[in-house]
């Protein structure tokens, strides 16, 4: 039954629209910020990436296959966050590590933060995907739109690097 | 290099340390064509949503966005309600003491064609549930019984009950 059928207006079909928006893409919100500030290395690029990814996964609702909402999200955003940083290298000129602003880098493992700071964005987003959150090597190239090899890549070279910077647990 | 678990365990922790701006106490530029957008909805369509989104578009000035209720620190969080039906997760809210629970039901198909949402107060018999946010008191959940829909997250590309 569509809404027509069920005797809906346009309005309320527009306010089902916000509402299933809200629900399904809402959530993940406060998550994209926290993995955002962990590729971008700054809350307040974050914030204004993960907003204009929710804006642009508004506009793009009515297009989703309805499949994975995080992934659609998250490749909304991640996209723009790459956007954004080289736009950022491109007006300052030179390559911007992470220097998140709030004290909690020095509260919670902070070795593992600034070895993850000295991955490469694109690398550290990768690696978060694949340990964090469990998409496979095929699911993270097509969400930072590169072949599922270079993905492989990444992450290999990203253990390595941690291997050599963490040298053995804690 | 810690070992996988102790790594994942490790980031988890970092990443869940990250303060996540769940509610700008300004709008930005960059959502105010959202905001205005949402705006032209009709009011008491407006005061529903903002009673009731799961994540979180409050309007009249303010946008606020509301934490998934099993998101880390959130009151289900580990509840893993996630892929359960709405029976199941009834059962188990009630037993939580969650008397005031309300189920956000998708239709349509996988694609979106034909959707409708429909907000019920009584857990509906099929579909699957997607934990969705407390806002205001009252706890929304989510009811997938879109045809064709497969899992997500801990029942990723299995069928639906």
């Amino acid at each position: 039954m569509t809404g027509e059928e069920a005797g809906l207006a346009p309005a309320a079909l527009r306010a089902d629209s916000h509402r299933a928006f809200d629900a399904a893409v809402g959530r993940w919100y406060a998550p994209l910020v926290r993995r955002l500030v962990l590729v971008l290395g700054s809350e307040g690029d974050a914030e204004d990436v993960a907003q204009e990814a929710c804006l642009r996964a508004y506009r793009a609702w009515g297009r989703f296959d309805g499949a994975d909402e995080r992934a659609w999200l998250y490749t909304i955003a991640l996209r723009l966050a790459f956007d954004h940083l080289r736009s950022r290298r491109r007006w300052l000129g030179r390559v911007a590590h992470p220097t998140a602003d709030g004290a909690y880098r020095d509260q919670v493992d902070p070795d593992l933060w600034a070895a993850l700071a000295r991955l490469e964005p694109r690398v550290r987003a990768a690696l978060l995907a694949s340990v964090l959150d469990g998409y496979t090597q095929r699911e993270i190239g097509q969400m930072l739109d590169v072949p599922e090899g270079t993905v492989a890549s990444w992450l290999s070279r990203a253990k390595a690097s941690l291997r050599e910077e963490l040298q053995g647990p804690r | 290099m810690p070992a996988p678990d102790d790594l994942a365990t490790r980031l988890a922790a970092m990443e869940h340390r990250v303060p996540a701006g769940l509610a700008p106490t300004r709008i930005r530029p960059r959502w105010r064509g959202w905001a205005a957008s949402i705006a032209t909805a009709p009011i008491a369509v407006l005061l529903a949503a903002a009673t009731v989104t799961a994540g979180g578009i409050a309007v009249a000035g303010l946008v606020t966005a509301a934490p998934g209720v099993e998101n880390p620190g959130q009151p289900l969080a580990g509840a893993a309600l996630e892929c359960t039906t709405p029976p199941e997760a009834a059962a188990y809210l009630a037993a939580h003491g969650y008397t005031r629970v309300t189920w956000q039901v998708e239709t349509g198909d996988a694609s979106g064609k034909g959707g409708v949402t429909r907000i019920v107060t009584t857990a509906p018999a099929h579909g699957y549930v997607v934990p969705g946010s407390i806002v205001d008191g009252t706890l929304l959940m989510i009811v997938d019984q879109r045809a064709g829909a497969t899992g997500v997250g801990a029942c990723a590309g299995e069928p639906m009950p």
